[in-house]
C-alpha cells in the first residue's frame, strides 16, 4: 500500500480504464483522495464499484503502484464501514442462498444445449449436496453474518 | 626508537579540560619516549621551532603531537619534522581536542585519562612507522578520447588547442554523434548542423588530433600515465586517401538500405556504399557489409567497376593499432531507448508512430525541401517514453524531452499554422536558461499541451492513430484521432558506454550511466585519477551542459599533464611476497583493478591503487598489507587503547575512515556535542582495512563494542568498500555467536560528514548496550585467541 504514495497523478490509470469510459469512475482521483486522506471521497463514492478489476492500470502504471489491489482493500473497508451497494448485498444474498450469484435461467440452459454441452452446469445445480459444504464456508467465514447483518 | 611527545594547550581549548602536566609526565614515562614537552600552541612558530631543535638535539626519529584533529595540521607538522630531516610518514598526531576535550569538558578527570590513552596509542602506532617515500610517475601529453560526438569534438578541440595530442576515436564512419541529426537546437533555435559543421570540420584540420573514425576500442591496459590501448580500425573497403567523394559509387549501387539506426533514421534509404551525410568528417565513403551484395552473395562489385579513382578495395581487414597515451576521456554519449518496449504505442507496427530522432529528420527534410513523408494536419507527441517508467526500469528523467518536443512541435505548428500539434505530458520541465520562455512561446503558437500520459493508442484502418488519454487537468477521458504521432523519447545508456564501463572499470549509477568520483565536486572525474567522464555517457544532458561538461574534463586531464609528473600516495597496497602464493582472490575484490598476477604472486599497481584494503580483508594468507596502515599498526593502536582500562570501564573502539566518519567526529567535537568517553576513535582510510582478524584481537583484549564508520558509498572516494565493511562483520559476528558474545557488539554504519547527531547516538548507544550486556567473560575472550573468521 506504500506505493501509493509514489503517484505523480499522470492518468495513464484513468486513460486506460475501460470502465471509465462508461462510467465516472476516475482511477487516477481514488488514489489522489487516498493520497490526502479524503476517506469519504473514497468510500463513500458509487465510482469505487465501477471498477471492474481488469488490472489494465497496475500494469501499465510507471510508478509500479498495485492500483487494483488497492481498490479492492478500499472496497473491503467501504463494505465494513457499511457502504456495501444494495445490488451488491443482492448477489451476496443469492450466493449464500443458492450457490450462484446470478438465476440460472431458462435462456441459459438453451444456450448451453445449443453448443452441445450438458445443460445444467457441474456446480450447486448438478450437486445439490455441495450447498452444504457453501452454506458452511459461508457461515465460517463471517461472510452470511457481515451480509444478513447489513441488509438489516 | 627516540621519540618525542609535544602536548599542545590550544590556548586553553585542550588546556581548560585536560590535565596538562600530567599527559606530559605520562607521556615521558612510555619506553622509547625520550623527551615530552608542552606549548601553549604547537603550531606556532615557536612550537614548530621546539619540535625542530629537539629533533637535532636528541637524535629524535619519531614524533608524535598530541592536539588538534590531524586534517587541521598533520601536513603542517609532517612539513615540520621534513625540515628537521626525519620522513614525514615518522609522524602522528593525537587528537585531544575534537576526539577529547571538547567532547569531554564536563569529566576533567576522565578527559585526562583518555587524553594519556590517545598519546600512547599515537606512540604505539608510531613505532611501527615506517619512511615512506612517494613515487611519481611522469606524464606526457596524449589523450585518449573515446567517442566523437559534441562532447568528444570539444573536448578533443580544448585538449588540442592546449598543445596536447588528442587521439578521437569514433565508431561510426563519421563524427558528429546525434547533435548531427538534429534540426535546430532549443531553446534559441540554431541550426544544429551549421553550428557543428565547423566544429567538426576544425578536428578533421587540427595537427593535434588523430582521428580515428570508423574504429573501436577494443583494450585498455596500464594507468595514468602509462596507458596502452589497442584501437580496431574497423575496414571501410575504400581507400581513404583515393576517395575524393565523388558519389559515383553510390549512384550505381543498386542495393537500398533502411535502417532506423542511420543518419536520416530509416526515413530515406541509401547505399550499401554510402556516406553518412553531406557534411560527414571525414568525407570518404564506406561499404555497408551487411547489406552489400559481394558480401552477402559474393556478386556485383559494381561500385569498383565505377569508381574513377580506384579507391574500392574489398580485401581490406581490420587492422589493430597500439597507442600509449597519459589520460583517457570517455565521451560515448547515448542512445535513444528503443520505444518497442512501450508496446501500447504501437511503435514498429503502426506506420505513423515515429520517434523523436525521426521527426527531427523529417523537419530537416521539410526545409530542404524535400519531405520524406506526408506527416498530416493532426500530430501528437507523447513525452516520457522510456523515462520516468519504471515498468522498463528507467525512473529517471530524460531532460531534454520537454524541451525538444516544445521546439519540434512549434516548429510544426509555425510552418503551417493549420496543424493541430498537442503535446501530451505529465510534468513540464522547462528548468534551464530560456526555457521557459521558449514554453511559453511554444504556447504562444499555438500548441495545446495537455496534462496526462497516453494510456494506448490503436491504429484505425485508414491508418490513422486514436490515442486514448485522461487530460488530467479536467478529469476527463478521451480517445483523439491523430495522423502521426512521435514519441519523444528518452536517452539510455548505450553499448558502447557499457562496453568501456566495463573496460576501464568505471562504476555506473542506478540508471545506468557512469558514475561520476563526487556528484558535487568532481562532476566530470572517475574513481581512478586519470580517466574522465563527460557528456551523456554520465547521464542525460542538453549540448550547452554537455559542451560545459566536455570542456570541464579537457581541463581536469590539463591540470594533471600539467604538472608533468604526478605523486603517488605512499598508502597503497604491498605484498609480501614470501607469504603469498598467487592465489588471486585479491585481484578478484580489487575493485579498482590494481592487482595482477606476476611470477606467481601478486602485485600492485601502485598508481591504479586506491589503498582501501580490500585485499587486505579477503587475502586468505595475511600477505598483503596497506603502508602505513598495516594490521600490525593498527593492532598497536587497539592494545594501547586497552591496555590502560581499568575495572568496571568499557572500551568502544570507532574505527573512523579518514574522508567522511573521521571528518565527522571532528565536527561533532567543534560543535561540542557530548559522547561517551569510553569511545576510542582510530583513524584508517577505510572501514574495509578493520579485518575481521582485528576485530576478533579486538575483542580478545578487552573492547566491549567496535563501531566501523565508514563514508555513504556515493561520497567514497572507495568503491565497494561499504559491501566489504558489512561482510567483514557478519564474518565476525558469526565468530562470536560460536564463543558465546553478543554478536550485536560489533556493527558497521554509514556516514556522511554532516550525521552529527547520528554520530553521537551510533556511539552512545553502544556504550549503553555494553553496560546493559556487561563485561565479556575473560575466559570467552581468551577463546578467541584460536578463532579463525
Amino acid at each position: 500500500m506504500k506505493t501509493l504514495y509514489a503517484c505523480i497523478q499522470c492518468g495513464t490509470c484513468s486513460g486506460s480504464c475501460p470502465a471509465g469510459r462508461y462510467t465516472n469512475l476516475r482511477t487516477r482521483l481514488i488514489v489522489r483522495n487516498i493520497q490526502l486522506g479524503l476517506r469519504e471521497n473514497v468510500l463513500g463514492s458509487d465510482d469505487l464499484w465501477a471498477c471492474t478489476t481488469c488490472y489494465t492500470c497496475q500494469e501499465r502504471c510507471p510508478r509500479n503502484i498495485m492500483i487494483t489491489d488497492i481498490v479492492r482493500v478500499a472496497r473491503n473497508i467501504a463494505f465494513e464501514e457499511g457502504h456495501a451497494k444494495k445490488p451488491h448485498l443482492y448477489v451476496a444474498h443469492m450466493f449464500i442462498n443458492t450457490g450462484h450469484s446470478i438465476k440460472f435461467a431458462d435462456e441459459h440452459r438453451k444456450l448451453r444445449e445449443s453448443v452441445n454441452v450438458s445443460s445444467v452446469p457441474p456446480t450447486v445445480l448438478s450437486y445439490p449436496e455441495a450447498m452444504e459444504e457453501i452454506s458452511k464456508l459461508t457461515e465460517l467465514s463471517g461472510f452470511k453474518k457481515k451480509v444478513l447483518e447489513r441488509e438489516g | 626508537m627516540r621519540i618525542g611527545v609535544y602536548v599542545c594547550h590550544c590556548g586553553g581549548n585542550i588546556s581548560e579540560v585536560v590535565d596538562i602536566k600530567e599527559v606530559v609526565s605520562f607521556a615521558g614515562k612510555l619506553p622509547d619516549v625520550v623527551v615530552a614537552r608542552d606549548n601553549e600552541h604547537m603550531c606556532s612558530e615557536i612550537g614548530q621551532q621546539m619540535v625542530i631543535n629537539n629533533i637535532s638535539e636528541h637524535k629524535l626519529d619519531g614524533v608524535v603531537i598530541a592536539a588538534c584533529s590531524p586534517q587541521f595540521h598533520e601536513e603542517t607538522f609532517r612539513q615540520v619534522v621534513s625540515k628537521a630531516g626525519l620522513n614525514p610518514y615518522m609522524f602522528e598526531m593525537a587528537n585531544i581536542r575534537e576526539h577529547c576535550s571538547w567532547v569531554h569538558a564536563s569529566e576533567p578527570k576522565i578527559a585526562t585519562e583518555k587524553a594519556k590513552e590517545l598519546v600512547a596509542m599515537a606512540v604505539a602506532k608510531l613505532k611501527l612507522n615506517e619512511p615512506l617515500v612517494k613515487k611519481s610517475i611522469s606524464l606526457g601529453n596524449r589523450v585518449l578520447i573515446i567517442g566523437g560526438g559534441i562532447a568528444g569534438i570539444q573536448a578533443a578541440l580544448d585538449l588540442a588547442d592546449s598543445g596536447f595530442h588528442v587521439y578521437l576515436v569514433e565508431k561510426e564512419p563519421s563524427i558528429g554523434g546525434h547533435m548531427a541529426q538534429l534540426s535546430r537546437t532549443f531553446p534559441t533555435e540554431d541550426c544544429s548542423a551549421c553550428i557543428l559543421a565547423p566544429k567538426m570540420a576544425d578536428v578533421a584540420a587540427h595537427p593535434n588530433i588523430t582521428l580515428y573514425a570508423y574504429s573501436e576500442v577494443k583494450n585498455v591496459r596500464g594507468y595514468l600515465g602509462n596507458y596502452e590501448v589497442t584501437i580496431v580500425k574497423k575496414p571501410r573497403y575504400v581507400n581513404m586517401d583515393k576517395c575524393i567523394a565523388c558519389g559515383i559509387c553510390a549512384e550505381k549501387c543498386p542495393v537500398k538500405v533502411i535502417d532506423v539506426n542511420d543518419f536520416e533514421a530509416g526515413l530515406i534509404p541509401r547505399k550499401a556504399i554510402y556516406i553518412p551525410h553531406e557534411f560527414a568528417v571525414p568525407h570518404k565513403y564506406v561499404i555497408d557489409e551487411k547489406n552489400c551484395l559481394y558480401f552477402t552473395k559474393g556478386v556485383c562489385r559494381v561500385c569498383e567497376k565505377f569508381c574513377p579513382h580506384k579507391a574500392i578495395e574489398f580485401d581490406q581487414k581490420s587492422v589493430e593499432e597500439t597507442l600509449k597515451v597519459d589520460t583517457i576521456i570517455v565521451a560515448t554519449g547515448y542512445e535513444i531507448f528503443d520505444a518497442r518496449k512501450k508496446e501500447m504505442y504501437g511503435y514498429g507496427r503502426f506506420e505513423n508512430v515515429l520517434t523523436a530522432l525521426q521527426m527531427e529528420r523529417i523537419i530537416v527534410n521539410i526545409v530542404k525541401g524535400n519531405p520524406p513523408r506526408d506527416i498530416g494536419k493532426r500530430i501528437a507527441f507523447i513525452q516520457c517514453v522510456g523515462s520516468r517508467d519504471e515498468q522498463i526500469d528507467r525512473l529517471n528523467c530524460s531532460r531534454v524531452c520537454c524541451m525538444y518536443a516544445i521546439k519540434l512541435s512549434q516548429l510544426l505548428k509555425r510552418m503551417n499554422p493549420e496543424r493541430e500539434v498537442c503535446v501530451f505530458y505529465i510534468d513540464i520541465r522547462a528548468y534551464g536558461k530560456g526555457f521557459e520562455e521558449y514554453y511559453l512561446r511554444a504556447q504562444e503558437t499555438g500548441v495545446r499541451f495537455i496534462r496526462g500520459r497516453v494510456a494506448e493508442i490503436y491504429e484505425k484502418p485508414d491508418k490513422k492513430l486514436v490515442l486514448r488519454v485522461e487530460d488530467t487537468l479536467t478529469g476527463d477521458p478521451y480517445e483523439m484521432e491523430f495522423d502521426t504521432v512521435e514519441l519523444s523519447v528518452g536517452m539510455v545508456p548505450g553499448e558502447g558506454t557499457n562496453k568501456v564501463a566495463e573496460l576501464l572499470k568505471i562504476p555506473k549509477s542506478p540508471d545506468g550511466f557512469l558514475q561520476e568520483a563526487h556528484p558535487k565536486f568532481r562532476p566530470v572525474d572517475t574513481l581512478t585519477d586519470g580517466i574522465f567522464i563527460c557528456g551523456c555517457a554520465q547521464g542525460p544532458k542538453d549540448i550547452p551542459d554537455t559542451v560545459a561538461q566536455a570542456s570541464a574534463a579537457a581541463a581536469r586531464a590539463i591540470r594533471l599533464m600539467n604538472k608533468k609528473k604526478y605523486e603517488i600516495e605512499p598508502t597503497k597496497a604491498m605484498v609480501i611476497e614470501n607469504l603469498c602464493d598467487g592465489c588471486g582472490i585479491c585481484v578478484e575484490h580489487c575493485a579498482a583493478g590494481a592487482i595482477e598476477i606476476s611470477g606467481g604472486v601478486a602485485k600492485v599497481i601502485e598508481a591504479l591503487c586506491r589503498g582501501c584494503g580490500r585485499c587486505v580483508a579477503y587475502c586468505p594468507r595475511e600477505a598483503i598489507v596497506v603502508r602505513h596502515y598495516t594490521p600490525s599498526q593498527i593492532l598497536a593502536e587497539i592494545e594501547a587503547a586497552l591496555s590502560n582500562k581499568q575495572k568496571g570501564e568499557s572500551r568502544v573502539l570507532v574505527f573512523a575512515d579518514y574522508t567522511c566518519t573521521y571528518r565527522l567526529a571532528d565536527s561533532v567535537g567543534t560543535s561540542r556535542m557530548p559522547y561517551t568517553a569510553s569511545a576510542r576513535i582510530i583513524r584508517v582510510p577505510s572501514g574495509a582495512l578493520v579485518t575481521p582478524q582485528l576485530m576478533l584481537k579486538a575483542f580478545e583484549l578487552g573492547a566491549d563494542a567496535i563501531l566501523i564508520g565508514e563514508c555513504e558509498q556515493k561520497s567514497s572516494p572507495f568503491l565497494n568498500s561499504v559491501e566489504c565493511i558489512s561482510d567483514n562483520v557478519e564474518r565476525v559476528r558469526k565468530v562470536l555467536k560460536e564463543k558465546g558474545i553478543e554478536p550485536e557488539r560489533v556493527k558497521y554504519a554509514e556516514f556522511v560528514t554532516v550525521m552529527l547527531s547520528r554520530f553521537v547516538k551510533e556511539v552512545n548507544s553502544l556504550s549503553e548496550l555494553t553496560s546493559r550486556l556487561g563485561e565479556i567473560p575473560a575466559e570467552k575472550r581468551k577463546a578467541l585467541s584460536t578463532a579463525k573468521a
